[in-house]
């Protein structure tokens, strides 16, 4: 097993661990995204979503336990590049613009990754350690009616729009995807995916704040 | 002393493998008892670095630049000569040694040119087993072109970055040796002195370009791979480093230097802009392929070059020379803008240059045709310029390029002290009086990777494999002698800068031993050249210490060498009464003004032995015998 | 042909411990055709005959391919021109009146020795760890023997373009390394020739790469936008490739 210490030890391979960890944690954020949409449709089909998704019991544990894993892991490999990379420069340049490759999700990724941080935390407080008993549509409605915390939600999932904004295009760069047949596809696609997931998810902390009958 | 060039006996093709065969050789176990430096590490040094580490020698390699990545061949452009006959044209080693005996207009050595086209296939085998990436057929083959007039396609190339991809290749192959321990690598090191014992090359003394510390190294053999000395012109094509010191102190410890009036002078490129020019940038030869060579009729005219009909303009190579027309030899090519300048039919604002105009290649072929030749070369000339030759012809100029001259070396390319072997640009030996395009990568690499292998083993064998070290007194008093012309440098103080005495030597040598050249400007030169070198001495001003990375210094010692150097080449030139190659004299020459060789009283490599400061330099002459080809003269009407 | 004036504020460091400062300069008269680096060749003739001392920095070829010369200005490494070396650059693309912030490439692994000059011997040793074909002097095939697409070639060449001057790793925000070495292992994974020994080539580049102090790659493109020979990050892509089957499929350790 020496050669998975030593690929944790490389760049590429803590690069690599970034990716594949991103990787599972966007399609988790898929399904979350998928799963939320049915607030959309109302509150008994939002509510019956979490009852289902509690009702398959140590699974979710399991999924759960991963879940909690692959945070560890993309969080803990982040700190370190973050903290190797600023080793590798330790006099900085008094005039620092841009080549021109860089972006604005480029250039945010260890802030945007520490406000998800902040918030996950939050988010889970809210839904994860709390009364179960409560059904789901009104524990949102009453947390995201509130303005200072509807506002924190939307600035967070700004925050993981523009993680992922430059996060997805990265991820298959740091598996060795890139080629001219599909680059187009790929870098389109990272941000349609970005935008899509800002947007849905923004959308309930919006709605809950200005619609008088969402999840009513 | 007796220059013995120790040309092996027998039939030309088989002389090579004759004397591969009567080498003595290093026994493998013994190998690693000697060590072996290698200065420089261009294509020559680094080539033979890697290969004597591979056979089992301790090398230690040195370079000016921060990487051994670097040095000068690394510009060069267009490509590499071999004799593979891959395009079944009908080249060959003999082919291949003919025209570059041809090319040097019959002052080179037959032996050692045939040699060079023999081993000329083995560097491209070599290369491409490196990994160097040669320019392919759609099919997967190597491709090839012709160049510099050559009658048969056998250069390969590497876009317009040969001389890149080469070095890089051997420079790989000297970074696996240092990985092995089997080189270590000395960069930014300058050689200051060679240090001889008992007759024999057995070390050096350079200086820490970071530290200036004065080290001392020794060793059983000395191998200096240094390059060219062009910069002696102040302007030239080569990088800004090339300098004459290594060789230059070589000849002060006894190696002799042969033909150092041989400087080829290229004809396209772009002209000087104005006095901080610092280097010319050669713009490839292959252009002449489609463009026009002419200057205005009417001397000073100064409209625009679109603005100039047809019937007032000269197209004067194609007028001159109607059978080659613009593809004249380089030499040819070159003296001929000379000619034009020096009639005020010179163009641009210092009236220095000509132009070279492809209208009619892009009226007959299309833009598109045009663009894809020379599409990265007219960028490269716009960046420079901000002129683009699709719209207004180039302007060109000649520039010195390459140094046939070098040190004197024999079969062995071993110089006239034992032990100390020259390889390369360094060395006078396969280009005689004209270098050919593309044979200068192909002779520092033959020199490095085919030649040196073998025939340092003929020399090591006969020395005692016992460890050397640098206890010996004669290395404290070369060191000291170097640190002492450091303190003696830094001590002037002086109101000129390095650059400004090293621009007016320039001058001088272009004007009087440049293009073309006859006995009363040499005669003037040799009279002007101590009055600039005293002025150097009296009033060079050096900042900073000796002690710390010291640029000043270091180009002040290098041009100091220049100032010495420069007056052995206008006694060669002085001494060379008649044209022949890159050297016009203008006594010398044909009714219709073209070059006259005189093979009557110089077919031989003019050899000069250095006799003390102040005193003339000793003339030997090596007779040039032809036996396999008949010497015949060049015209290009 | 014309003349502009410029303010010129350079980084003066007397050795690698000392500590720099910003110095300001007056440029005097400077023509539009001259290069960047003869800009500061002229900068060094008036302070040497004013008895200062001059900018160290390097440089060899100034012709764009020695990959000798280099420095940070206005925050751009080579300067601001797209594809372009220091010495390539012409003073014409800048104004009248302009301030050029003149610093060194800065990196953990490349120690300032003076003034603009750089070591960069880190990236000789990434290539002495493993960029290059074993192969001995001699005994090679013929070189058409085994023949290479065209487009391999090519793509090899474009690869194999680099001038290992640096200016990737000054210009990436974590002083990376990695186009330089992507260069070299995608040159030599694209040709046959390199491919008995890929998997063991990059991961000796990779791991003298992470040893000598360089950041790692974030995917910032920024080395792609500066570097001078226009190498292309799609070569990072090909390393990740190849470190990763080598680090996870091959017997490589
Ligand atoms: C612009 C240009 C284009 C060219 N194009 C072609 C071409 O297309 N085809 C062709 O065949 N030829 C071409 N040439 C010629 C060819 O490039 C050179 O002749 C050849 O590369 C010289 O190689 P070398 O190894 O002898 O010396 P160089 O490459 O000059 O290497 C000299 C080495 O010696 C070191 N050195 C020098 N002095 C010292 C010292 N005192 N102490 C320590 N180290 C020292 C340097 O650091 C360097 O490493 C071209 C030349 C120029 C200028
Ligand atoms: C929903 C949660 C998250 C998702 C979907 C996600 C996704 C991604 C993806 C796809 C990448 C690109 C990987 C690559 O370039 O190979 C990435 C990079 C990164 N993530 Fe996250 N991430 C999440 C949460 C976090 C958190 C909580 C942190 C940190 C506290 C974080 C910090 C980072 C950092 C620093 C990088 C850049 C690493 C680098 O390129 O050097 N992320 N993330
Ligand atoms: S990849 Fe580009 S920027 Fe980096 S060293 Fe090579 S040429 Fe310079
Ligand atoms: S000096 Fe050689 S690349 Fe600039």
């Amino acid at each position: 097993m020496g050669w998975i210490g030593s690929l944790y030890r490389s760049s590429v391979g803590k690069k690599s661990i970034m990716a594949a960890s991103g990787l599972l944690l966007s399609l988790f954020l898929l399904t979350h995204l998928l799963g939320n949409s049915l607030s959309f449709l109302g509150r008994e089909a939002f509510n019956a979503y979490a009852e289902k998704l509690h009702s398959v019991g140590d699974l979710l544990y399991i999924v759960e336990a991963g879940l909690l894993f692959l945070f560890l892991i993309h969080i803990i490999t982040g700190i370190i590049l973050y903290l190797e990379n600023l080793q590798a420069r330790p006099s900085r340049y008094s005039v620092s613009t841009s080549e021109g490759g860089r972006s604005w999700g480029s250039r945010t990724m260890p802030y945007t990754g520490v406000i998800i941080f902040v918030f996950i935390i939050v988010h889970l407080l809210n839904f994860h350690f709390t009364d179960k008993s409560v059904p789901v549509a009104d524990l949102v409605r009453g947390l995201l009616s509130r303005p200072p915390m509807a506002f924190f939600y939307i600035i967070s999932l700004l925050a993981v729009a523009l993680h992922l904004s430059h996060g997805v295009w990265s991820l298959f760069q740091s598996i060795g995807f890139n080629h001219d047949k599909y680059n187009g596809v790929l870098l389109k696609g990272a941000l349609a995916f970005s935008i899509l997931v800002g947007t849905v998810f923004i959308l309930i902390p919006v709605l809950a704040l200005v619609s008088r009958s969402f999840l009513l | 002393m007796i220059l013995d060039s120790k040309i092996p006996d027998g039939p030309l093709a088989e002389k090579w493998d004759r004397h591969r065969f009567e080498c003595k050789l290093v026994n493998p176990a013994n190998k690693r008892k000697f060590d072996i430096i290698v200065v420089g590490a261009g294509l020559a040094g680094a080539s033979a670095s890697a290969s004597l580490a591979e056979l089992g020698y301790n090398v230690k390699t040195f370079c000016l630049q921060d990487s051994p990545r670097r040095g000068h061949s690394i510009a060069a452009q267009g490509g590499i000569n071999a004799a593979k006959n891959y395009q079944n044209d009908g080249d060959s080693i003999f082919r291949l040694f003919y025209d570059t005996i041809k090319g040097g207009d019959f002052r080179a050595r037959e032996a050692n040119v045939y040699r060079l086209a023999q081993v000329s296939n083995n560097i491209i085998d070599q290369c491409v087993a490196q990994g160097v990436p040669f320019a392919r057929e759609y099919g997967g083959q190597l491709a090839n072109r012709s160049f510099g007039g050559a009658q048969v396609s056998r250069t390969f190339y590497a876009r317009g970055q040969t001389g890149q991809q080469l070095l890089l290749g051997a420079y790989s192959a000297l970074m696996r040796q240092v990985k092995k321990g089997k080189v270590e690598m000395l960069s930014r090191r300058e050689m200051l002195d060679v240090v001889v014992i008992d007759g024999q090359a057995r070390g050096i003394v350079t200086r820490n370009m970071l530290s200036g510390v004065i080290e001392t190294h020794a060793a059983h053999a000395v191998v200096l791979a240094t390059g060219g000395y062009g910069n002696v012109y102040f302007l030239s094509t080569n990088a800004m480093g090339s300098n004459v010191t290594a060789a230059w102190r070589a000849y002060k410890r006894g190696a002799y230097f042969a033909n150092p009036c041989f400087v080829q002078i290229h004809p396209t490129c772009i002209p000087v802009h104005g006095t901080y020019q610092s280097k010319l940038t050669l713009m490839s030869e292959s252009l002449r392929n489609d463009g026009r060579v002419w200057v205005p009729k009417n001397p000073g005219d100064t409209r625009p070059p679109t603005e100039i009909p047809e019937n007032e303009r000269d197209y004067y190579l194609e007028n001159k020379y109607p059978s080659f027309g613009n593809l004249v030899p380089r030499d040819v090519a070159s003296r001929n803008a000379k000619e034009q300048c020096d009639q005020g039919k010179g163009v641009g604002s210092t009236g220095l240059a000509v132009y070279l105009d492809f209208s009619e290649a892009i009226s007959r072929d299309g833009s598109g045709v045009i663009t894809r030749k020379y599409g990265n070369l007219f960028h490269m000339y716009e960046k420079i310029t901000a002129a683009n030759p699709m719209h207004e012809p180039m302007m060109i100029f000649p520039a010195v390029h390459y140094t046939m001259g070098g040190l004197w070396v024999d079969y062995n390319l071993m110089s006239t002290i034992p032990g100390l072997f020259v390889l390369g640009e360094a060395n006078f030996s396969d280009h005689g009086a004209n270098r050919l395009g593309a044979s200068a990568l192909m002779q520092g690499l033959a020199d490095g990777y085919f030649v040196i292998p073998y025939t340092i083993g003929n020399y090591l064998a006969t020395i005692s494999s016992s460890p050397q070290d640098t206890s010996h007194q004669a290395f404290k008093q070369v060191a000291d002698e170097a640190a002492a012309k450091i303190g003696q440098l830094l001590a002037i103080n002086g109101k000129k800068t390095v650059d400004e005495i090293h621009r007016e030597l320039g001058l001088l040598m272009w004007d009087s031993c440049g293009m073309s050249r006859n006995e009363a400007g040499l005669q003037q030169a040799l009279a002007r050249l101590p009055a600039i070198r005293e002025e150097f001495w009296q009033n060079v001003a050096i900042p900073g210490s000796g002690q710390e990375l010291n640029q000043s210094l270091e180009r002040a010692g290098r041009v100091a060498d220049f100032l010495e150097f420069a007056e052995l080449m206008v006694i060669d030139a002085l001494s060379r009464k008649e044209s022949c190659g890159c050297h016009f004299r203008e006594e010398s020459q044909t009714e219709e003004n073209e070059a006259k060789r005189d093979d009557a009283n110089h077919a031989h490599v003019s050899v000069w032995e250095y006799t003390g400061d102040g005193n003339s330099p000793e003339f030997h002459k090596e007779p040039l015998a032809f036996e396999n080809v008949q010497p015949s003269q060049r015209s290009y009407k | 042909m014309s003349d502009i004036q410029l303010t010129l504020k350079i980084w003066r460091q007397e050795g690698p411990d000392a500590p720099g400062r910003f110095q300001s300069y007056a440029s005097g008269p400077i023509s539009t055709d001259m290069s960047f680096l003869e800009m500061l060749d002229v900068l060094n003739e008036r302070l040497t005959g004013e008895g200062a001392e001059p900018v160290a920095f390097d440089h060899d070829c100034r012709e764009g391919i020695c990959g000798m010369c280099g420095a940070v200005v206005n925050g751009h490494s080579h300067g601001p021109e797209k594809e372009t070396t220091l010495c390539q650059l012409h003073m014409r693309h800048f104004n009248d009146g302009d301030t050029l912030v003149i610093e060194p490439f800065r990196a953990r692994a490349f120690r300032i020795e003076k003034d603009l000059v750089v070591d960069r011997s880190g990236l000789d040793k990434m290539i002495t760890a493993g960029g290059f074909v074993s192969v001995n002097t001699g005994g090679a095939p013929d070189a058409n023997a085994i023949p290479i697409p065209q487009k391999n070639a090519e793509e090899a060449m474009d690869a194999a373009a680099c001038i290992g001057c640096g200016a990737c790793v000054a210009a990436c925000p974590n002083a990376s390394a990695m186009l330089f070495v992507a260069a070299k292992v995608s040159h030599l994974s694209l040709l046959p020739q390199g491919h008995p020994e890929r998997a063991r080539r990059a991961l000796d580049m990779v791991s003298e790469m992470d040893e000598l102090g360089f950041g790692n790659c974030s995917n910032e493109r920024e080395c792609e936008a500066a570097c001078p020979k226009g190498i292309s990050i799609r070569n990072i892509a090909r390393l990740n490739r190849e470190f990763l089957k080598a680090a996870i499929f091959s017997d490589e350790d």
